[in-house]
């Protein structure tokens, strides 16, 4: 270490600092003011087609690591689930048993019909399965990267889906590609800051835009619906899928979001604050899907799986 | 450390190890509601081993290669890292900490600065959604966890550029130590 006090130190370790500071801002700002087409976001996509090989290397071989790990949150959490995964049974029972008068009864038979569109994805979509090999490490970023690209018919705006945090659970919605290499692709999750996607609460038919609150991953917020619409705890949220004057959401109707949790009227607010669990276990995803037109492949000349 | 091919070459593998295994698995294992970051760790130590010009560079590239292998906005990690390298960097040259425990309070400090500067710059530059008060308690334990395995991590990469440091801090510590002869009561200068 030399730690030394003369000028010719001090003046060296300042100008070091400024120049250093200097180019991280040149950086944001030449990052800002240029389009995704930008010599800066280029050599990005670059940067990461470069290191995905060596990401997905590292990432297999961390595996084992991640899955101890995860072993040792799940008894640590199990506990404390298990008592509210028994309460929240209770519910359901009482739920289901209330479903199954309305469905014989005729009263919701509409909505059941409904229900069972969302098991899986929404009509005319086929998927491609693409494994995480980058996980942004801040919560202010919530993005990942997968080891599909173009390439493999990948494209921007195509929703992605992943499993649910129980095996038997369902998955949903976990966000849309928005930019692709030839065999990369990153995805920008629901939770980033910057997401917003239209839906729908269902059997009411609400419309609104969900949104996430940075720093909770498991609670989204779906906002812009007006006071006075009822919103139940239970409801299921899904994608709206709504197209008007040219406007169009990038994700199809019917994909699943997740579930309503709580509903804050908000007494000085506009419209309620609805709480959302999301069904997709975004914390730990390791496998996910992407969802495109189908035929889509055959037509660019490469495969679903 | 002076800059030379081979001390570059040894803080760009560190920066380059460090940031990979990050994104690609230590940001999955998650405990305690949390994740461990070697990123401002990384800094951290090299920070204190080596000085702030060091820890400012370190800071640098690996914000840079945050940013460009997760496609977040180029040059605001840099910019967070650089700062709190230079920060540590210049602590160390100042306070020179002699204890042998002084990793574990570096390491929490640099990842809790980082934590708090990062989310203010996220918040200056776009954030459009709401923020939970629950990213204090994310950086919280993502301090926490920094400073239970900051021993090792420091270990490793004192061990990774001791070759290319100028003066090792832990050898001139040794030799600060005073000498262990003492009297029959156990203080120094009272032999009888």
């Amino acid at each position: 270490m030399s730690f030394g006090y003369d000028k010719q130190v001090i003046r060296r370790r300042r100008i070091t600092f400024g120049v250093l500071v200097a180019l991280s801002l040149v950086l944001i700002t030449g990052y800002f003011g240029e389009g995704p087409g930008g010599v800066l976001h280029t050599i990005q996509r670059g940067a990461q087609e470069a290191l995905a090989p060596i990401e997905k290397g590292a990432g297999k071989a961390l595996k084992p690591f991640r899955d101890l790990a995860g072993w040792f949150g799940d008894v640590m959490d199990a506990k404390s689930e298990n008592e509210e995964l028994r309460r929240e049974n209770e519910r359901l029972q009482k739920e289901l048993a209330r479903a199954l008068i309305a469905a014989r009864d005729g009263e919701q038979a509409r909505s059941l019909i409904g229900l069972t569109e969302f098991s899986g994805y929404p009509d005319g979509m086929e998927a491609i399965t693409a494994r995480v090999i980058v996980r942004s490490p801040t919560v202010w970023y919530s993005t990942v990267q997968i080891d599909k690209g173009s390439s493999d018919g990948v494209e921007v705006n195509m929703p992605v889906v992943a499993a649910g945090a129980d095996p038997q659970g369902t998955g949903g919605l976990a966000g849309r590609v928005v930019s692709v290499t030839p065999s990369t692709a990153r995805v920008m999750l629901i939770t980033d800051s910057d997401s917003g996607v239209g839906a729908e609460v269902f059997p009411g038919g609400e419309n609104g835009v969900v949104r996430p609150e940075v720093g909770k991953p498991s609670d989204l917020l779906l906002d812009f619906i007006e006071k006075g619409r009822r919103i139940r705890k239970g409801n299921t949220v899904i994608t709206s899928g709504f197209r008007s004057r040219g406007l169009e959401s990038h994700f199809p109707r019917g994909i699943p979001i997740g579930v309503v949790t709580r509903v804050d009227p908000g007494e000085l607010d506009l419209y309620q604050r609805v709480h959302i669990r999301p069904f997709a276990d975004l914390r730990r995803m390791d496998v996910v899907q992407v969802l495109r037109p189908a035929g889509a492949g055959q037509r660019a000349g490469v495969g679903a799986e | 450390m002076t800059l030379s091919g081979s001390s570059a070459l040894r803080l760009g593998l560190l920066v380059f190890a460090a940031v990979i295994l990050q994104i690609s698995g230590f940001g999955q294992l998650r405990l305690l509601g949390g994740n461990a970051d070697l990123v401002p760790l990384l800094v951290a130590a090299v920070a204190l081993y080596a000085g702030a010009i060091s820890g400012a560079l370190a800071g640098f590239s690996a914000g840079l290669l945050l940013d460009l292998a997760i496609g977040s906005d180029l040059g605001a990690s840099s910019l967070v890292l650089t700062a709190v390298g230079y920060g540590a960097g210049r602590w160390c040259e100042v306070r020179r900490p002699s204890n042998s425990l002084a990793p574990i309070p570096a390491a929490a400090a640099v990842t809790a600065a980082w934590g708090i500067a990062f989310a203010a710059v996220s918040i200056m530059l776009e954030i459009d959604a709401e923020v939970s008060p629950l990213v204090l308690r994310d950086i919280l334990v993502t301090t926490l966890l920094n400073a239970l395995i900051a021993l090792p991590a420091f270990s490793i990469v004192r061990r990774f550029l001791r070759p290319v440091l100028v003066v090792d801090p832990i050898e001139v510590r040794r030799r600060r130590r005073a000498p262990r002869e003492r009297g029959p009561i156990g203080l120094r200068g009272l032999e009888v």
